[in-house]
């Protein structure tokens, strides 16, 4: 080096500000930092979840909000389920969620007790946000505490996926009113005549629980506990059990290892409980005919139901909350968006799209009439906002049912592990 | 220290510095060096130290990433010790570790001291059994291998040609996490390196000096090769058996991100994951990393000593 010490100083002084300046650079970046420009023009950031058709025809919806309203860019972020919740309770916790993102009912209570939820109503107060034209109450998904937290986007009720081949050859009928007792049966039978399994693993599956609760004047949730007791659980599940055992019910490894693919779709069994929207997917995995039947019920009456929903959210922070509103407006109403998302988060949420969209294929077609004929048959139930923890709690449920039907959990000792979860998930 | 020991060789006639321009001259060199290490510096305060010594603090705090941590005490550790789950998570750990390693390690040796030997397309073979261990951790290797094991899959259809019908082992809680040691077992390039240039090391004249006395190749292997090698096997239990501990991204990937099923691969770092960044229970899951970092040290502690009764080193024979 050679050189006097102030100049070494000097070079030292310099190198640490090249590096601290680094360093700075990439706290901006990591930031995101503000969304508007000199021009006018404000970026918002759209977050959901989903897999490759909905995100290619949000992307769409997307494109043609910025042709309207050239002066609001989006910035689509989107990832599966499991990492959009993860990536978002991070970025919510450094003050950083996205301007606006799909929401569910299990995570309204949550995000509202930390503060990330905008109260949509001022905005519709403001004229930026109409909340007219939901069909069958479905706005009400969203409100909690008197507050509208998330906007539907569309509305879903739980369903039976069948084989329809595989019931047919057994010669069973599924129909509206039947009971739980003439459901099993209908497994022996497609068990005796067709040789597979009835079912994937029902007792796994919160929602349907929850049912067969309601059914029983209970439900999974109150607004801040559970709604029912270890016993109930134990029943459940040892029934469930028992069931897996005499090959009513899928063997639970196979259905393991044939993920991601669904166990109905891989031919495993022969009907599953799941959402009525996400039935299309069976018809591109399954070689046979899928179908959607009514839930079981205890008093050949009530079936538990109720509309659930997919949402969108904004975060109260924004810093463009009047742009926000225009968005998710736009994103509900619109019919032109209606006729691009088609069923794809369930039955299109307002009047305005609904009509605009007309299923031309026999599974979308088959989710309408099965949600006009439930709404028909007048059992839609109302449903309670899940207290905070609730998404933890399912995550449990499904876990330990599982563990129940692998034979690793006995049923007493799961529910009381769901109980002892449930308390400290509650407790976060 | 390089100017310390390069005095006596100047040459003779040129009269060295006085000592405080020595100690200047050296002061500055230390700046540069330090200069140099900024960058390195200022990102292991930022990424490694700070993020270390706030999760000492959460430890003892129950913190949920919203809300303002709050001091509770040993609490964490308590509830820790008296989960199911953790308990759970501790014995998984424990069985791939006390699986994984030591099957890896034969491997590794396994083939060094076929590699070690002189032939042909030697260079291709050893890179040919290293490339694993760089693209094993890859997420892409845990989709390949959760393939591999599936139902119907390569690993079953083999199986039950010899009569075995396990019906694959990623859905079956007995088996997934024997696939999980298998992967790790795959990555035995490292260790294998390692073990070749320790094999390399060893003076030749040893094996003639025995071939003369009449001892064959598994008596040579035996009191010859382990003992010279020991010191180099001593670096690889430590070092892969501190990796077995902290095994993540295979166990998160090949079971579908849940560690199951039947929390059949929940290891360690997967029940951590879980608590810290899906259950909001950050508290919890930085006391967890904690009691981690301290059974490890354990562990290599016991290693260390355990190592004067087994490792052998040449300077202590002479």
């Amino acid at each position: 080096m050679g050189t006097s010490r102030n100049v070494e100083r000097r070079t030292v002084l310099k190198a640490a500000g090249a590096s601290a300046a680094t360093l700075g650079l990439g706290l901006t970046t990591g930031c995101g930092g503000g969304s508007g420009s000199g021009d006018g023009t404000v970026t918002l950031r759209y977050a959901w979840w989903g897999g490759e058709p909905r995100t290619i025809a949000i992307k769409k919806t997307i494109a043609l909000f910025e042709k309207k309203f050239p002066k609001i860019k989006i910035k689509p972020e989107f990832t599966d389920y499991e990492a959009f919740w993860e990536k978002f309770q991070t970025q919510a916790s450094g003050g950083n969620p996205p301007d606006v993102f799909q929401n569910a009912v299990g995570f309204l209570r949550k995000y509202d007790k930390r503060g990330v939820l905008m109260d949509l109503k001022s905005q519709a107060d403001a004229g930026n946000l109409k909340l007219e034209n939901f069909r069958n109450g479905v706005l009400a998904n969203g409100q909690v505490d008197g507050k509208q937290l998330g906007i539907p986007v569309g509305a879903n009720t739980m369903a039976l996926v069948i084989d329809l081949k595989a019931f047919e050859k057994a010669g069973v009928e599924a129909k509206f009113g039947w009971t739980w007792d003439e459901y099993f049966d209908a497994l022996q039978t497609i068990q005796d005549k067709v040789k597979v399994a009835g079912d994937t693993g029902y007792f796994s599956i919160m929602y349907l629980y929850d049912l067969y609760l309601r059914q029983n004047g209970k439900a999974f949730f109150t607004e801040d506990d559970l709604g029912f007791t270890e016993d109930d659980l134990t029943q459940w599940w040892e029934d469930g059990y028992k069931r897996v055992r005499s090959g009513l019910v899928a063997d639970p490894k196979k259905v393991e290892q044939v993920k991601p693919k669904s166990a109905l779709s891989a031919g495993l069994a022969a009907s599953e409980f799941t959402w009525d929207n996400f039935s299309i997917r069976y018809e591109g995995e399954g070689e046979s005919d899928y179908g959607l039947a009514p839930i079981p019920t205890t008093n050949g009456k009530d079936t538990g139901q109720y509309l659930g929903s997919l949402m969108l959210s904004a975060f109260s922070g924004t810093k463009h909350p009047e742009e926000v509103a225009q968005f998710i407006d736009f994103m509900v109403h619109d019919p032109e968006v209606g006729r691009i998302m088609g069923y794809d988060r369930g039955i299109l949420a307002t009047t305005e799209q609904y009509e605009a969209f007309t299923p031309a294929d026999e599974t979308n077609k088959g989710v309408r009439a099965y949600e006009e004929k439930v709404a028909d048959a007048g059992v839609l139930g109302k449903i309670t906002p899940h207290p905070s923890g609730a998404d933890v709690i399912e995550a449990a449920f499904l876990r330990l049912g599982g563990e129940v039907a692998q034979g690793k959990t006995k049923p007493a000792d799961a529910a009381k592990a769901l109980f002892s979860e449930a308390k400290a998930a509650f407790a976060g | 220290m390089t100017l310390v020991k390069e005095a006596p060789v100047r040459p003779a006639g040129k009269r060295s510095a006085p000592p405080a321009a020595g100690r200047r001259g050296r002061r500055r060199e230390n700046l540069a060096g330090y200069l140099f290490m900024s960058p390195w510096l200022a990102g292991f305060l930022l990424l490694t130290a700070g993020p270390m010594i706030a999760s000492l603090y959460y430890a003892f705090t129950s913190y949920n990433l919203f809300t303002p941590p709050k001091w509770v005490g040993l609490d964490n550790f308590t509830t820790m010790f008296q989960d199911p789950r953790w308990q759970k998570s501790v014995e998984v750990t424990l069985k791939y570790v006390v699986v994984a390693t030591p099957l890896k390690l034969l491997l590794a040796l396994g083939v060094a001291l076929l590699l070690a030997q002189k032939r042909r397309g030697q260079g291709l073979y050893r890179a040919a059994f290293y490339m694993p261990s760089l693209i094993g951790a890859s997420v892409s290797v845990g989709f390949v291998w959760r393939a591999l094991f599936s139902d119907d899959a390569i690993v079953d259809r083999t199986q039950k040609v010899f009569g075995l019908d396990v019906g694959g082992w990623i859905g079956n809680p007995d088996y997934v996490l024997y696939a999980l040691v298998a992967l790790s077992i795959w990555q035995f390039g490292a260790p294998m390196v390692i073990f070749l240039a320790g094999l390399k090391q060893v003076p030749q004249e040893l094996y003639e000096a025995a071939e003369v006395d009449g001892a064959g190749p598994l008596r040579r292997f035996w009191n010859i090769t382990l003992p010279m090698i020991s010191p180099v096997l001593f670096f690889n239990v430590l070092l892969e058996s501190i990796h077995a501990f902290q095994v993540f991204g295979s166990a998160y990937v090949v079971s579908d991100t849940r560690c199951g099923p039947a929390d059949a691969t929940l290891v360690y770092t997967c029940y951590l994951y879980q608590k810290g960044f899906k259950e909001a229970q950050m508290g919890f899951a930085s006391a967890m990393a904690w009691t981690l970092v301290i059974a490890v040290a354990l562990v290599t502690a016991v290693l260390f000593w355990s190592q004067k009764k087994w490792v052998h080193y040449e300077e202590a024979a002479k």
